[in-house]
């Protein structure tokens, strides 16, 4: 077990790096970076709801892909009467998502709520049917989905500037990572995140204390459907378009083995297990073609089987918070 | 009323293959307590292990009497290379399978190609009922489903090792107390159920596209019909695959499909809501 | 015939419960494990019927070494386990928990033997009965005929005569031992109920945080309560 020490240190060696990459790469590989960061705020998202409360979620791009599609269409002026801005977009596909949640939430968790292997078929089973049904609906786009989703805007010295190129991008990225993940380790390290571990590690006793198990993991879920769909929204900026393959399976499959490849329970290592996986990925899959994907299954069951902490989470855990060590 | 002793008809078809899938994935769950995400994907490799017969020129029923065999071995494998390290794990199982699962689709891309494969029908005969023409093959799977599945049940209900199988679901630690080699039920478990699996895919892909993505087509109603039934008898997985299938078929023939699967879904989980122990109240 | 030496054994998220116990049953003897609650008597059994892998020291059956093996294997090799609180199977009938004390032993066939009903007759007539529908004592016959249908040389007992009615403790005192000595069986039994303790057992053992600290004849504790006031007041 390394010091928790070490987590701090590495943790502020990952974030320094981070700002320092376009100094470190050239132009393509800082596009390509970029690009990732999307994906590891979305990783993050997963291991908030995943590696502190304890619910495995297999349909985490629904949230992704509705705050994609609501950025898409309230930035392309479909939804008619509603703020077309930058801001207006991430803050409505951070929202929607989170509502859906917070809908859903009393449904599963309730009562003799679905326990945890129960919850992950049901997001699965959801998963399947919103991208069936997301592909067959018309006015979002279809299989096709949406195109020429604008960039980001931004006001700057009194002007919407398009942010396009690169660098810009990647800070604003950056940024945007960073806000995320000040507030979920913030949230983690609160009183109320300690609870959600509670829940995650015994929650019959944890209930038994009153508290209100159904709620903690509804307004859990919420947070991360929010997180999730701000990535979402983020990524349809820089890519430019949506379409049913961010709602469904496959990337809800894909996010899950960032997040267990890096560490469920660290934030910043699922957010590099994304990044990994993602890099290595583009880089391997053109020349092993479906390989690939055969190797990254395999790797994920090695994981699972022989290191349930992910690759980084060791290396990246931060200490627990002052009020919580004794001494 | 011709219309609609087809559809009750296609409802029991659907309810034959998927009463197979949910079967193995039952016991698998009620012995092993092991939620096998890669059970759909087992079902994918009976059907396209009849399409390798078929390639070979081999005959469809050399097959069927193939796949479960195989499919039963290949499950052996599962359990004793990556199922037996995590179950103590419930969640990781969760994972484990589902990342056999992405290893068996791929594997089975690679080998097959991502495309959409046809098996010809063995029985291309057609039996008038009430008028209509109902396909003959169709008709053989629900006879075969039939058979398997009662012989499941009398194997679990009739017979030592049944009761042996019951004992460990009731209480495992108690079961292996009295002498009860856990470790080789579990085995059995895991291949008898693969088996199963093997044996719905390859007695459906005659009818079906055989294509990738077919497994969790099956999974997720496989699933959904254990939390409907109750997840703790092969009762439960009984009644549960009927509604599922039932419900299913019957949306689908007066809307499309896509509209089947939302609403089979979202009364699913009202079901799941209302009754969190399943409509058999067992759940484990 | 059983030879435990320094068991150290826990659950993960409990801590250490056994502190290095040391014990030895002979063949054809009786030994009653006592202690008050916690101290870890139903710890020790399981520890020994293999539901719990000891972090140190050896558990000895029959010139076998056992420690680490699964319970289904230690059961075949002749110890039979009957945990607090019985757990029969309660769905099955009174035949069938008979029946699954003897399919995992590959010896015994599945032939009931006759004797078994002739210790305890009242299984005879509630056979086919749900094994739930019976009272307390006779699940706990129950329990107990299921363990020694295979014939084990060692029997583990956690506590039978809890819940049961003084009388039928008694009498389940006497047949116990009736089957201890037709079958040549040893017998370790966990017990609190003074009166089980002296109808059985020949020697008698106190267990406390984990050790076993202190024993004697089963025959001094009737007359000398010193040792039972030590080791069992509150």
């Amino acid at each position: 077990m390394s010091s928790p020490r070490i987590g701090v240190a590495t943790t502020i060696g990952v974030w320094v790096v981070l700002a320092a990459a376009p100094a470190l790469l050239n132009e393509w590989r800082m596009s390509q970076l970029a690009q990732l960061v999307s994906y590891g705020i979305f990783a993050m998202s997963l291991s908030f709801v995943w590696g502190q409360t304890g619910l495995l979620c297999f349909g985490q791009a629904i949230f992704f892909g509705i705050g994609a599609y609501v950025m898409a269409m309230l930035t392309k002026g479909m939804l008619h009467g509603w703020p077309s801005g930058t801001g207006f977009g991430l803050l409505a596909a951070s929202l929607v998502p989170g509502a859906v949640a917070l809908a859903a939430g009393p449904l599963m968790f309730r009562g003799r709520g679905l326990s945890g292997a129960y919850f992950a078929i049901v997001t699965l089973a959801a998963a399947v049917i919103v991208e069936r049904a997301a592909s067959h609906w018309d006015w979002i786009g279809g299989f096709n989905g949406l195109l020429d989703v604008p960039p980001l805007r931004i006001a700057f010295g009194g002007r919407q500037v398009d942010l396009l190129d690169t660098v810009p991008v990647y800070y604003t990225l950056l940024a945007a990572a960073a806000l995320v993940y000040a507030v979920l380790l913030s949230l983690e390290r609160s009183p109320r995140g300690t609870v959600l571990r509670a829940i995650r590690d015994n929650e019959t006793r944890t209930s038994y204390f009153g508290v209100d198990v159904a709620r903690y993991k509804t307004l859990s879920f919420a947070v991360s459907g929010c997180v999730a769909g701000f990535s979402g929204a983020l990524f349809a900026t820089q890519f430019g378009f949506v379409s049913p393959a961010l709602i469904g399976v496959p990337l809800s499959t894909e996010v899950l083995i960032w997040t267990a490849l890096g560490g469920r329970e660290v934030l910043l290592a699922a957010f590099l297990g994304a990044l990994l996986v993602r890099s290595v990925e583009s880089v391997l899959s053109g020349a092993l073609g479906n390989y690939w994907l055969l190797a990254l299954g395999a790797l994920f069951v090695l994981t699972v089987v022989l290191f349930p902490a992910g690759l980084f989470g060791r290396v990246l855990a931060l200490p627990l918070p002052k009020r919580m060590r004794q001494g | 009323m011709q219309q609609v002793l087809i559809t009750a008809l296609d409802a029991t078809n659907f309810m034959s293959a998927l009463l197979l899938v949910t079967l193995g994935l039952v016991i698998i769950f009620g012995l092993m307590n092991v939620i096998n995400m890669a059970h759909g994907e087992l079902f994918l490799l009976g059907a396209y292990m009849v399409v390798a017969v078929d390639r070979a020129g081999g005959s469809f029923w050399l097959a069927l009497f193939a796949a479960p065999v195989a499919l039963a071995g290949i499950g052996l494998l599962m359990e004793e290379l990556v199922v037996r390290h995590v179950y103590h794990r419930f969640i990781d199982t969760i994972l484990a399978t589902w990342g056999l699962s992405i290893v068996i689709k791929q594997a089975v891309i690679i080998l097959f190609g991502p495309t959409a494969q046809q098996v010809s029908n063995p029985l291309p005969h057609a039996f008038p009922i009430a008028g209509a023409a109902y396909p003959a093959y169709r008709l053989f799977i629900m006879a075969v489903a039939l058979l398997v599945a009662g012989a499941t049940f009398l194997l679990f209900y009739r017979t030592n090792l049944g009761l042996a199988a019951r004992a460990v679901i009731a209480n495992r630690p108690m079961a292996s107390s009295l002498g009860i080699n856990t470790r080789r039920m579990d085995r059995f478990t895991f291949a008898f159920g693969a088996g199963l699996a093997g044996l719905a895919g390859a007695v459906m892909a005659p009818l079906m596209s055989v294509d990738p993505q077919m497994g969790v087509g099956f999974l997720i109603p496989a699933f959904l019909s254990i939390l409907v039934g109750g997840s703790g008898t092969l009762l439960g997985a009984l009644l549960g695959t009927t509604l599922i299938a039932g419900a299913s078929t019957v949306v689908s023939s007066i809307w499309t499909q896509i509209i089947a699967q939302v609403v089979v879904f979202s009364v699913a989980i009202v079901v799941i809501r209302l009754f969190p122990q399943g409509l058999t109240g067992s759940r484990k | 015939m059983l030879s435990v030496t320094g068991l150290v054994a826990g659950y993960r998220d409990g801590g250490r419960v056994l502190e290095g116990v040391e014990l030895t049953v002979s063949e054809g003897e009786c030994v009653a494990l006592m202690g008050r609650n916690g101290m870890g008597k139903t710890t020790l059994l399981r520890a020994v019927m293999g539901h719990l892998r000891p972090d140190a020291g050896r558990v000895r059956f029959a010139g076998r070494d056992i420690t680490g093996w699964a319970p289904y294997a230690i059961s075949n090799s002749g110890i039979a386990y009957v945990p607090q609180g019985r757990e029969i199977f309660q769905d099955f009938t009174v035949e069938e928990n008979l029946l699954l004390g003897l399919i995992g032993k590959k010896a015994r066939g599945t032939l009931i033997p006759g004797s078994v009903f002739g210790y305890f007759p009242v299984l005879t007539e509630r056979r086919r009965q749900a094994a739930g529908t019976l009272s307390g004592g006779e699940q706990q016959q129950l329990a107990v005929a299921r363990a020694i249908v295979s014939h084990p040389r060692l029997l583990l007992l956690d506590e039978p005569a809890e819940g049961i009615q003084p009388s039928i403790v008694h009498s389940l005192g006497a047949t116990l031992r009736e089957i201890a000595r037709e079958e040549k069986m040893s017998v370790l039994l966990v017990e609190q109920n003074l009166d089980l303790v002296l109808a059985m057992s020949t020697r008698c053992l106190f267990m406390e945080n984990g050790r076993i600290v202190d024993g004697t004849d089963t025959a001094v504790l009737r007359t000398d309560a010193v040792l039972l006031d030590r080791y069992l007041a509150i």
